[in-house]
């Protein structure tokens, strides 16, 4: 993934999400780090006079599944060795796709 | 390379470190009804390393609690009795059977294996609706056997360890090619040594042949533990291997297919709350 950037506010739009925390001239925090902004996030931040955010960059989504696709593979690999040599073992089996079930987060 | 036999494992196990005093009176609490707390929780702290390692894993996050606990009492009071008698059992168990490396043989990875053993037992028993503590302590003794071969034969225990790696099989299916027994006749004998129950000491005998031992009794359940326990990678030894695990002990148990996965979650989650009980 790529760096969180450096915005200025006028080029910052509703729905990005803050990188870090914006903080006013008091180190009081005004926004907590992963906000995601709205209009009136950003108009009281106008008002307070802050000129930069440091926003989170857009998700990648096809890069975020090819990346899970290879955690995903490196799992499935992982478990299969694990089970290597129950193929003929009904009850083994039952439990190898309980496991696979499990680690895919799949509820049944 | 000549045949150690059962008796001259057993001399060996005469030399072993006794159970501390204060698990073997916890043990006794389980089969009795009404322990006096207060007078466990003063005898409890008393064994300092016990304590400091029960104390590492009621504080940790699984437990989810805002202050920290500084007292065996007031572990007690926030866990409840049977949860820290576990922890203190555990405890002591690692403490009592020093565990040295050897070739083909790494402690850790086998203290993280009954462990994972251990917690699979409890959870389990939880899904089952049986006593979790005595399965959770027969889990973690369930290997126990092991610590004794090596540490009485640790050459022919190596030999065990390169013959299963070369066809690719389980040390039990090689053992009584090296030694004259098994490690879980060894482990039931180290178990009736330190006075452990019966049931205890039968489960440890018949968890890898838990048709020998009786439908849906407590081997069954450790037979099917040990294979969670793999099947999750808890330990993380590269070559490990899934058991083929015995149809009708299994089916005995009759867990459904979400009760299961629940089972695995749990013993996910708690596994990770008691590895500071390693360190």
């Amino acid at each position: 993934m790529s760096e969180a950037r450096d915005l200025a506010l006028a080029e910052v739009e509703p729905g990005m999400v803050l990188a870090e925390a914006v903080v006013d001239g008091a180190g009081q925090v005004l926004l907590p780090a992963a906000t995601a902004l709205t209009d009136s996030h950003l108009t009281s931040l106008r008002r307070r006079g802050i000129a930069t955010l440091r926003i989170t960059p857009p998700a990648d989504p096809l890069a975020e599944a090819a990346a899970l696709a290879g955690e995903r593979d490196r799992m499935r690999a992982r478990v299969m060795y694990l089970f290597r040599n129950t193929a003929d073992n009904p009850a083994s089996q039952a439990l190898l796709h309980a496991v696979l079930a499990f680690r895919e987060g799949k509820p049944g | 390379m000549s045949q150690p036999t059962l008796d001259d494992t057993i001399r060996h196990i005469h030399r072993l470190p006794a159970m501390p005093a204060v698990a073997l009176e916890l043990l006794d609490t389980l089969s009795r009804g009404d322990p006096d707390v207060d007078a466990m929780a003063r005898h409890i702290a008393q064994d300092q390393a016990i304590a400091a390692r029960v104390l590492r894993v009621a504080n940790s996050p699984f437990y989810g609690l805002q202050a920290r606990i500084g007292s065996i009492r007031d572990a007690i009071v926030v866990l409840g009795f049977s949860a820290v008698r576990s922890l203190v059992l555990a405890a002591a168990v690692v403490r009592a059977l020093p565990a040295v490396s050897h070739a083909g043989f790494v402690p850790e990875r086998f203290w993280r294996h009954v462990l994972g053993t251990a917690v699979a037992a409890q959870a389990l028993a939880r899904a089952l609706g049986r006593p979790p503590e005595k399965l959770f302590l027969t889990g973690l003794l369930h290997d126990i056997g092991i610590l004794v071969m090596v540490s009485a034969y640790p050459e022919h225990f190596a030999r065990v360890v390169a013959l299963a790696t070369e066809r690719d099989c389980h040390l039990e299916d090689v053992e009584t090619e090296v030694f004259s027994f098994d490690h879980a006749s060894v482990g039931a004998a180290l178990a009736r040594h330190w006075n452990f129950p019966e049931d205890i000491v039968d489960a440890l005998a018949g968890h890898h042949q838990p048709e020998r031992a009786g439908s849906g009794g407590m081997a069954a359940v450790i037979h099917y533990a040990d294979a969670i326990a793999i099947a999750l990678d808890l330990d993380g030894r590269d070559n490990n291997q899934v058991p083929k695990l015995d149809l009708d002990a299994v089916n005995a148990l009759g867990l459904d297919w979400t009760t299961l996965i629940e089972v695995l979650a749990e013993t996910q989650a708690r596994f990770d709350s008691y590895l500071p009980m390693l360190r």
